[in-house]
């Protein structure tokens, strides 16, 4: 019996300023494969189809189960998690290429690190006072912690970045996930302490402002997190910030 | 002294006021602007009647240019920039509220050229006085008719769509639940503004009036 | 007064918490990360937090965690941190539930808890099904805040290669690669904290990330660090099998009412869910009555592996049997197990709120680890301290469920003050190392690396690993034999020998990420055999150690810790003893109550 095969597509770029170039692999089809087995099995035998042999695919993963946000990319042109990919519900030729919001490293890497940045940059913690024995948190409603789960669940992916037009060179737009940790935070007795520094940040240059509601980004989050209630709760917030702040002054 | 956060605050307000011009004034202006010319739909007098009144309401060039054409520009230049600064990709992710996003920029652009070509011809050229008759005649020209029809479709869709955007960038609906009731709200808007606005063009162009029974 | 320094190998649980009592104490830190430490292996951990806080009016107790926990692992844990640990857990709980962990709720807005296995009390803190992610984030943010105050440092997408020693076998910093340009680069440091997780894929598939190698503490030991109990591997009862790794469904499944079982008759064809109960083998519930399904990992381990393999009832396609949550109200399950439930769904694409699930035990945990001293988590190299799972002091021979996170977070919490002492309390710190030895180390991992560039061969690194993956996991996970140990021993030389006929098939100098892996395959193949020879030396059967030909525990010869050296190249094993000033031995069996 004849070997069941597939083609699988790979955009690839050795280096950040070298050119980018598609290869073409054919892979021997297994039960439970997903996008992972399928760059590991190229990297066992790095062979194109044409012949040519190459190095294996630079690539990121880790946890393999959705959880850790590192194999985001983008397949048959969706962005979304490697692992979680399988081979037997996706269309063939399979297409992988990187994300093309944050600057690439090597083939299918690319430097997230601006999400984290952003994380810093709008506080996106509560703040303790130390790390010593005070006591028990503050008490929360189950109906609390029922919204702010969700939320919690965020695994930095990126995938809403990706697929927002609002995120690109010209604006600096933080992109959903940030503002919905913003949410997260501000929601939590302790953090809404400080919701105004949080809502400060999201104020300015690539902040709430520049969601225009495409509402791509709850299409293509991994955990189902509901981005879109976020973004408008957000803006509601930063909204009557800036209009208390406004004629009151800052507290 | 103006802090940094002060003028994040003001571009961030800016922001805000965009979505709300889009609502009020302009907004409110095109339901009136719409309903006025509706008594086309009653009849030609009844039409020239209305016309003569709003030509000769007092303070009526400060009060266009401050609640109608102001607000317009703002929202116009505004708009742009928004336009530009967005790397749509509708076409590749073809999801209803993506296909929105899209259509958003592209009726916002075609209604604001329409704007222009309107007020510059009807207001203007015509020495702000317009009778039923030069609309009319207008009208007859099939080739005017359709740059009205597009004109009043692109400026429905817009303000429908724009009015759910509104209560998302507003923080009005939070909800997917009320997000999508905000949706359709906009939607039955829209359809309603599209019917109203198309009703007064076939009204101009075939002299139709449905609405003559309500004379006396 | 001169500033000592800090550098924190691993950025999971553990070498956040260190972090953070470093950074707190005023002592800038350097922290090491292969990955963005948000993404660390200890986002997969998902039941819960195990602190005895009695929130349930049950009675429970600190001592009664303790007494689980050391009753849990076979009596081989030292008992004086164990105790220490369990003390601390219900403040390591507040800590957490301030810093903003999502955790469950009571209608009164209290912490809720779920029961885990090895115990009889709801003493499990959960935030649904993904607890160990949400504790991860709490750190992380934490960490990031001083990030932000610039009291931490981060290099995360750098890989730890060794430490630098300087004559006198003080540790003075580090050797690391930058995993993007490849560039290796010496750090100085007055202590380092380990913190680097476990061993999985030495196993090759497991529950464990990509990244849990084990190459950092193999490079440790083979620098002379003392790497102990390495022999006890935790084998997790339920994960999905699957092609890249096995998926781990986590015990909270069975904590909030799953059930495990097996068709009565074998080779049943119907679907699991048309199967009526009448003729269904609840095997963990009449065997063990009083726990039930929540027996621990090990015995729920071997019982599965006697009903597939000896009794032959294992599921039609495939050595599985089912866990069921199908019988459980749907609005319970999304509240406290979505997270897992949607693994399953996804990763298998069968509703398990409708069918029972198939699941096979996994390689989940590892046990074993650096040696530590049983104060403050300090290895045998001065200046060098580990904590979490790449250490061994807490579990014993076998870890119960929701334990690992708790003994992370404490061990976190003592080694980075303990560091800080030494640190503060160096007559000469690591300034006064001249820069020879930092190039000597630098120099001998430059020439490592090149002469891994530079091998030619046929063999190929990921085949080489897939192997040891397919040997280590048949030969020393659930049931050892003395003759296939042995026998593993030699596939080990085997794959030594063929290691070095790597050929790399990327030789440049820029994000290559078969150089780093070769690396690491290296470090793992030290560590397989650490394992396989203390499996086979250790003659009885202790927690998940399992001899069918010593089917007893052998306290006379056995209760003591095995600590693996490395010299001349050789795995040497010697011994000492186990610390049970606290609580006597007693037989371990969970057929009944304790």
């Amino acid at each position: 019996m004849a070997e069941k095969t597939f083609i699988v597509r790979i955009k690839r770029q050795q280096r950040p300023d070298e050119p980018a170039r598609w290869e073409e692999f054919e892979l021997r089809h297994r039960p439970h494969m997903n996008v992972i087995t399928c760059l590991r099995d190229i990297a066992e035998r790095p062979t194109t189809r044409d012949g040519r042999e190459l190095t294996p695919v630079s690539y990121e993963a880790n946890c393999l189960e959705e959880v850790c946000g590192a194999c985001a990319m983008i397949i048959n042109g969706q962005p979304r998690q490697a692992c979680s990919a399988l081979v037997d519900n996706l269309e063939k030729p399979i297409r992988i290429e990187p994300l093309t919001k944050f600057p690439l490293v090597r083939d299918l890497v690319v430097d997230r690190s601006k999400m984290f940045q952003d994380l810093k940059r709008t506080k996106a913690w509560i703040p303790i006072d130390g790390s010593y024995d005070l006591g028990p948190g503050p008490r929360m409603s189950p109906a609390t912690q029922e919204a702010g789960y969700p939320l919690s669940r965020c695994i930095t992916c990126g995938n809403c970045l990706e697929i927002c037009p609002k995120v690109n060179e010209d604006t600096q737009f933080v992109g959903a996930a940030i503002v919905s940790q913003v949410r997260l935070f501000n929601m939590h007795p302790t953090g809404a302490m400080h919701a105004a520094e949080r809502l400060d940040a999201l104020m300015g240059p690539g902040g709430i402002a520049d969601c225009d509601n495409a509402q791509n980004c709850v299409k293509v989050c991994p955990k189902n997190i509901p981005l879109t209630e976020s973004l408008a709760d957000v803006n509601g917030q930063v909204l009557r910030h800036a209009i208390k702040t406004w004629f009151h002054g800052r507290d | 002294m103006r802090s940094a956060a002060a003028d994040s605050r003001t571009s961030f307000l800016l922001d805000k006021l965009h979505s709300l011009s889009g609502v009020i004034p302009i907004g409110a202006y095109l339901a009136e602007h719409f309903f006025e010319n509706s008594y086309a739909l009653v009849s030609p007098a009844k039409y020239n009647y209305v016309a003569s009144k709003l030509e000769t309401v007092p303070w009526r060039l400060p009060l266009e240019i401050l609640l109608i054409w102001a607000p317009i520009a703002f929202h116009a230049c505004y708009g742009l920039r928004i336009w530009w600064s967005g790397k749509q990709n509708a076409t590749s992710h073809p999801w209803m509220a993506n296909w929105m996003y899209l259509l958003q920029r592209w009726t916002g652009v075609l209604a604001f050229l329409f704007i222009g070509y309107h007020v510059w011809t009807v207001r203007f050229l015509s020495h702000g006085k317009t009778t039923y008759a030069d609309i009319a005649q207008t009208m007859a020209d099939a080739r005017f008719a359709a740059l009205y029809a597009v004109g009043v479709l692109a400026a429905s869709f817009h303000l429908g769509n724009g009015l759910w955007n509104f209560a998302c960038k507003w923080g009005l609906a939070v909800t997917a639940r009320s997000q999508r009731a905000a949706g359709w709200f906009g939607a039955l808007t829209a359809i309603a503004f599209s019917v109203a606005g198309l009703a007064i063009l076939a009204g101009f162009r075939f002299h139709w009036t449905p609405f003559d029974s309500y004379l006396p | 007064m001169r500033q000592p320094k800090i550098i924190i190998v691993g950025g999971g649980l553990a070498g956040l918490m260190a972090t953070i009592s470093v950074a707190e104490a005023g002592v800038p830190v350097d922290l090491f990360s292969i990955v963005p430490v948000k993404r660390s292996h200890s986002v997969c951990a998902q039941g819960g937090i195990n602190a005895a806080k009695n929130l349930k009016g049950e009675g429970d107790s600190t001592w009664k965690h303790f007494d689980d926990t050391i009753y849990g692992g076979d009596f081989l844990a030292n008992q004086s941190l164990v105790k220490g640990m369990c003390e601390a857990a219900p403040a390591i709980i507040d800590l957490l539930d301030r810093m903003g962990v999502m955790f469950n709720r009571t209608p009164e807005g209290l912490l809720d808890f779920r029961r885990f296995g090895g115990t009889l009390y709801n003493r499990t803190a959960f935030a649904g099904a993904t607890t160990g992610q949400q504790l991860l984030y709490a750190l992380d943010e934490q960490v990031r805040r001083f990030e932000s105050e610039d009291k931490v440092k981060k290099f995360e997408g750098w890989s730890f290669l060794s430490a630098v020693l300087d004559d006198g076998g003080v540790a003075r910093g580090i050797c690391a690669m930058n995993l993007k340009t490849m560039e290796i680069v010496t750090f100085p440091a007055d202590a380092v904290i380990f913190c680097t997780g476990g061993i999985g894929a030495v196993f090759g598939r497991s529950t464990n990330s990509v990244v849990c190698t084990g190459s950092a503490q193999s490079a440790l030991f083979q620098q002379g660090a003392y790497y102990a109990n390495g022999e006890f591997i935790q084998v997790h009862p339920t994960a999905i099998p699957g092609e890249d790794k096995c998926r781990l469904m986590s015990e909270s499944a069975r904590g909030e009412g799953g059930r495990v079982w097996v068709p009565k008759q074998p080779g049943d064809s119907r679907r699991g869910k048309d199967i009526p109960e009448g003729e269904r083998f609840y095997f963990l519930e009449e065997w063990y009555p009083k726990y039930g399904n929540l027996v621990p990992r090990d015995v729920a381990t071997r019982a599965i592996h006697k009903v597939v393999f000896e009794m032959k009832m294992g599921l039609l396609d495939g050595p599985a049997v089912y866990l069921d949550v199908s019988h459980i109200a749907r609005d319970v399950l999304e509240r406290k197990l979505e997270g897992i439930l949607e693994i399953y769904e996804k990763f298998v694409g069968v509703d398990p709120h409708e069918e029972p699930m198939k699941v096979f035990p996994a390689m989940h945990y590892t046990m074993g680890g650096l040696w530590v001293n049983t104060q403050d988590q300090a290895t045998n190299i001065p200046g060098i301290y580990a904590a979490g799972e790449c250490e061994y002091q807490y579990h014993g021979a076998n870890r119960l469920g929701a334990n690992s996170l708790v003994s992370c977070i404490y061990a976190g919490g003592i080694a980075g003050p303990a560091a800080v002492r030494y640190a503060e309390n160096l007559e000469q710190g690591h300034e006064s190392s001249s820069s020879s030895v930092f190039e000597r180390e630098r120099v001998r991992q430059q020439d490592a690396t090149d002469g891994l560039l530079h091998q030619q061969g046929t063999e190929n690194p990921l085949t080489i690993w897939r192997d040891l993956g397919d040997v280590m996991t048949e030969n020393v996970t659930v049931i050892r034999y003395n003759a296939n140990l042995k026998k593993t021993l030699t596939k080990l030389d085997e794959l030594s020998e063929r290691f070095k006929k790597i050929n790399l098939q990327d030789r440049t100098q820029w994000s290559n990420q078969t150089l780093n892996f070769t690396r690491e395959l290296g470090n793992m193949l030290v560590l397989a055999r650490v394992v396989t020879m203390g499996a086979l030396e250790r003659n009885e059967t202790r927690g998940a150690h399992y001899k069918p030909e010593f089917p007893n525990r052998d306290d006379a010869n056995w209760l003591k810790t095995t600590k693996a050296s490395y010299r001349n190249g050789q795995v040497e094993l010697s011994y000492e003893p186990v610390d049970v000033s606290l609580l006597p031995l007693r037989e371990r069996k969970y057929t009944a109550a304790k």
